[in-house]
């Protein structure tokens, strides 16, 4: 019996996933090279009060390079931001102000910052870097029927996050992420994720997202509409001079 | 009817003393089992009636930007500038440690706040203090943004520059005293060798319960000496002393209790011990001591004429049953009507208190005969054998009283007219700094916050409309140039505020800008920009979320009532006159509150004390069947009011919620002299007595008494030297009721009934 034994653990060594394995595969997986939607962003701070608003959205290279423009409520309809990541330095981002009929730099030095007043910061929107974290696995668990990896992954401390790790539920097999839970620099849970995909084409896409943030009770859920993919989207977009003009779809 | 249950009482005492006995201790017994749920709740808020309008404003406010009620910290030392980092290192691990802590909603100090910059025509949000440990450059820095920005400086830096503001907003709902003890500890754990001053009426609020009621515990027990003293010499007997002491004793307990097993049964806020029930003890203290004084002296006068223990109680019940009966019955109905203030606390006051009567009352009337029967007294004892001194001193005081009634009446009336004068000079007053004595730590604090600081009380104005809305904006911004031209006030903040240094910040720093923009949507796009880089919740205590509502926060320094009526109109009427395009505003603020809070008292202590003496007179007078009796027993109190309240216009001693609560003495003990005055008149005349001598034969019999119940109360002077001045207020006063009732019974009653004795006795004949 004993000499069967060695053989068995090997095996499952050899042939199990590691934390980085998981991340990999997320990374790796093949995702469109631009998408548009109309995005729906509904606030509800912890009262229940709620603020809605309408976003176009056009996005290439994984979210690399981003426009957006406000379309309700009418107050901030026109207002227009643009986002493009540079490797190495600091994101370029610029507002468009209708009222005011300028245009102003956005610093992105605060990682934590919530965008938009959402509960989604700039570190959140921006794509997590494999090599920055470290990564374990913490077991399994099913989500909706669905048996899932949950993945810590921590940020190095050259990446000076503003979390202390994430806590991540992935579809075993075809690695789709359903959950997550981040936890601020005293190790305490800050924020609550939730993502519903569909897929469309060979991609699948995010189509709903809802974060709250536990410690402020505060929340923003995201809904995709009307969304195309690989339209071939040209780089030229992403200028300044586009924030002005508000696309037809 | 009358007869056969005094009959019974009497069967109770001489028949089953001991039985008698016990069974009233396992009540008081049962009583006391509802001790441990009584509820020590020093919540202000509490006092207020839901419907106020203040304190509906007070509670939208709350719900809408958080709570209201703030402790401010100052840290600093005396000279020393507060651009230094051990100080600021200091304020920095405080508000970190504060805001860690789950009872804290928000901490508004030099590290918490943020600072606004224009940047290559960015609007840049970020630390006003950007780390724990400063370089001098960034030292600064910061002084240089502040010095540009004296709005924000003049809220947390002193006049001198030498303390910083730590401004604590508790989470609502959390007990005042236990955020002050979390509040107190984190900060003195963390001053590295500064001064600390704790300041704001929330902290005041939450701290000075706890002090009165300790005050008032050791001051108590130097009254309850010097009345033990007073007592001794004059009844020179220690078991009459323990007697009487017993029937306080227990009909204390009795009326906690009961306010215990009601809180229990009911779970109601009417039923919590606040700070307004603190006078409760020494109300009944002082009502329970006249029912055992009485008992005792007449006591100890029967035995002197039968020498027997058992008819000369029941002679003393013959005589008191009634009376004593009475005095309790008027009293427990002048406490009820309590019971319709708007004041909801009041209520449990009123129906406990009630109780606690009710149960002296049983006690001296069944517990009291029944000790007095078994103990076996020396008949040669002076406390039977001789007259005191207060029985001697008496005994002169009412010949000369006798003497000349009309010369005594009419001394009595001018008095009366001296207080009616007086009672048109008085004022509400009620400034909370003044409830300290100066030289305390807090009041102190209070002078230190309000000469240095921005001052620690607060003007708010809701604002419903449109926040986004650059005419109600500009309006707003009027409003606040209003306020802060007002002399108490010191700086004013608003959601306007903010948008003008959005303005200012957007347009390339230009100080021109600093004004409110001229449409609504360069306003939303000044929200959008802040949100790219602050975080929204930063503008909650400033306007709703729905930008639909907003609020003006006025920072200002403690002023008395009257002159905040007069701030609270002028308010009004400018709001009414300039501001047209908000679609409400309403004013409110602690000290807005305060004074309705005053008002409330009063205006229920007034309606309580007129609806208490009409009562009064109508049952003595239904009782002894003739209405003169029941218009002669309120005379004595109603002058003894009018003096209370018109002294204190002569001598300028303020109304506040405390003064005036504390008049319900002069009703307790008022009534019970002039019954007990009224009881033993009829009786003696009943008795065949001629009617020159009735009057003197009344005053030998309950003159002694009064005086000698009025004296013994005397001993709660000592809390004339209590550090607050609320509670001097009470010993002054208790001394003030104690004199005017008894000498107000003993003159013009006496004087009143000597020369109408012809009439009454022909009428009840």
């Amino acid at each position: 019996m004993k000499k069967y034994v060695i053989p068995i653990f090997l095996i499952q060594y050899l042939f199990s996933q590691t934390g980085y394995d998981v991340a990999t595969a997320i990374d790796s997986k093949a995702e469109p090279k631009d998408m548009k939607s109309d995005l729906t962003m509904v606030l509800t701070n912890s009262k229940g009060k709620t603020r809605s608003s309408t976003i176009r959205s056009i996005t290439k290279d994984g979210g690399e390079k981003q426009i957006i423009w406000f379309l309700s409520p009418a107050d901030d309809k026109g207002v227009a931001f643009l986002k493009i990541e540079r490797d190495g330095k600091d994101d370029e981002m610029r507002l468009w102000l209708p009222a005011f009929k300028k245009v102003r730099r956005i610093k992105s030095s605060n990682k934590g910052d919530a965008f938009m007043g959402s509960d989604m910061s700039y570190e959140d929107m921006t794509n997590r870097n494999l090599d920055e974290f470290t990564y374990e696995l913490a077991g399994k668990e099913t989500i909706n029927g669905k048996e899932c990896h949950i993945l810590i992954s921590k940020p190095k401390p050259e990446l000076r996050s503003t979390y202390s790790q994430h806590r991540t539920w992935v579809t075993i097999g075809d690695n789709i992420v359903l959950k997550e839970e981040s936890y601020d620099r005293s190790g305490k849970l800050l924020k609550k994720k939730e993502i519903k995909s569909q897929k469309i084409k060979e991609y699948n896409t995010p189509v709903e997202i809802y974060v709250e943030n536990v410690q402020k009770h505060h929340s923003t859920k995201l809904t995709f509409d009307g969304l195309e993919l690989d339209t071939g989207v040209e780089d030229d977009l992403f200028q300044e001079k586009n924030l002005k003009r508000l696309p037809r779809k | 009817m009358k007869h056969a249950v005094r009959q019974w009482f009497i069967r109770q005492a001489t028949e089953y003393p001991k039985r008698t006995i016990i069974i009233n201790i396992l009540v008081t017994v049962l009583f006391a089992f509802g001790l441990p749920n009584l509820i020590i709740d020093d919540d202000f808020m509490k006092l207020l009636p839901p419907e106020m309008e203040s304190r509906q404003t007070w509670d939208n406010i709350r719900e809408e930007f958080g709570n209201t009620e703030i402790v401010y910290v100052a840290l600093g030392k005396k000279g020393e500038s507060i651009y230094n980092a051990d100080l600021l290192r200091s304020s920095w691990d405080i508000a970190e440690a504060l805001e860690l802590d789950p009872n804290i909603d928000e901490v508004m100090s030099l590290s918490t706040m943020n600072r606004m910059d224009s940047d290559d025509g960015f609007m840049e949000v970020s630390d006003l203090q950007p780390a724990r440990d400063l370089y001098p450059d960034e030292l600064e820095e910061m002084k240089t943004y502040l010095d540009k920005n004296p709005d924000m400086k003049i809220r947390f830096i002193s006049k001198n520059e030498d303390y910083i503001n730590i401004i604590v907003r508790p989470v609502t709902d959390v007990p005042q005293d236990v955020v002050n003890k979390i509040i107190v500890k984190t900060v003195n754990e963390n001053t590295n060798g500064f001064d600390v001053k704790f300041g704001g009426h929330a902290y005041i609020t939450g701290t000075m319960p706890e002090l009165i009621r300790e005050d008032v515990m050791v001051l108590m027990r130097y009254g309850l000496v010097i009345m033990i003293i007073i007592l001794l010499i004059n009844l020179r007997s220690v078991p009459g002393v323990f007697m009487v002491l017993s029937v306080i004793f227990m009909s204390l307990v009795a009326m906690m209790g009961s306010l215990g097993w009601i809180y229990r049964f009911t779970g109601s806020d009417k039923f919590v011990f606040s700070v307004l029930n603190s006078s409760m003890p020494i109300i009944l203290l002082t009502i329970a001591n006249s029912d055992g004084v009485h008992f005792l002296t007449k006591f100890f006068k029967e035995m002197r004429k039968h020498k027997n223990a058992h008819d000369a109680v029941k002679k003393t019940m013959d005589s008191l049953f009634i009376p004593i009966f009475l005095t309790s019955i008027t009293t427990v109905a002048a406490f009820m009507t309590l019971i319709s203030a708007p004041i909801v606390q009041l209520t449990g006051y009123g129906i406990s208190i009630g109780i606690g009567i009710a149960w002296a009352w049983f006690l001296s009337s069944s517990m009291l005969p029944a000790m007095v029967y078994l103990k076996k007294w020396n008949m040669e004892s002076k406390a039977i054998a001789h007259m005191s001194i207060f029985e001697k001193f008496v005994d002169k005081f009412g010949f000369q009283v006798l003497r000349f009634p009309k010369r005594i009446l009419a001394l009595g009336l001018i008095i009366v007219a001296i207080g009616l004068y007086g009672m048109t000079l008085l004022k509400v007053d009620v400034n909370i700094a003044s409830f300290f004595k100066p030289g305390t730590e807090i009041r102190d604090s209070f002078d230190f916050m309000d000469s240095e600081m921005a001052g620690t009380f607060d003007i708010l104005a809701r604002v419903e409309g449109d926040m986004k809305d650059p005419v109600l904006l500009n309006e707003m911004v009027n409003l606040q140039d209003y306020l802060e031209k007002v002399e108490y006030v010191t700086t004013s903040i608003s959601i306007a505020d903010v948008i003008k240094q959005m303005h200012r910040t957007v347009m390339d720093d230009d100080p021109l800008f600093e004004t409110i923009p001229d449409s609504s949507g360069k306003v939303n796009n000044l929200f959008t920009l802040y949100s790219m880089s602050g975080d929204p919740d930063d503008f909650s205590s400033m306007v709703d979320y729905e930008y639909e509502t907003g609020l003006i926060t006025a920072l200002m320094r403690n002023i008395n009532a009257s002159e905040i009526v007069v701030l609270v109109k002028d308010i009004g009427n400018y709001v009414e006159q300039n501001m047209r395009h908000a679609d409400s505003i309403t004013i409110s603020g602690i000290l807005v509150i305060f004074r309705d809070l005053i008002y409330a008292v009063i205006k229920s202590s007034a309606i309580s004390i007129i609806v208490s003496i009409i009562i009064i007179a109508l049952i003595v007078g239904s009782f002894f069947k003739s209405w003169k009796y029941g218009l002669l027993s309120v005379i004595p109190l109603t002058a003894a009011v009018i003096l209370n309240f018109g002294f204190m216009g002569l001598f300028g001693v303020g109304l506040s919620h405390v003064t005036v609560l504390l008049s319900s003495i002069i009703i307790g003990v008022g009534v019970d002299f002039a019954v007990h005055y009224i009881s033993q008149f009829r009786q003696i005349a009943r008795n065949g007595t001629p009617s020159t001598e009735l009057s003197h034969d009344v005053m030998e019999d309950v003159g002694y008494p009064i005086i000698l119940d009025a004296a013994s109360n005397m001993g709660f002077a000592a809390l004339l030297f209590s550090l607050f001045l609320p509670i001097q207020y009470i010993g002054g006063l208790m001394v003030f009721a104690m004199v005017s009732t008894s000498v107000g019974t003993l003159t013009i009653l006496a004087a009143a009934l000597e020369l109408a004795k012809n009439r009454i006795l022909i009428s009840n004949k």
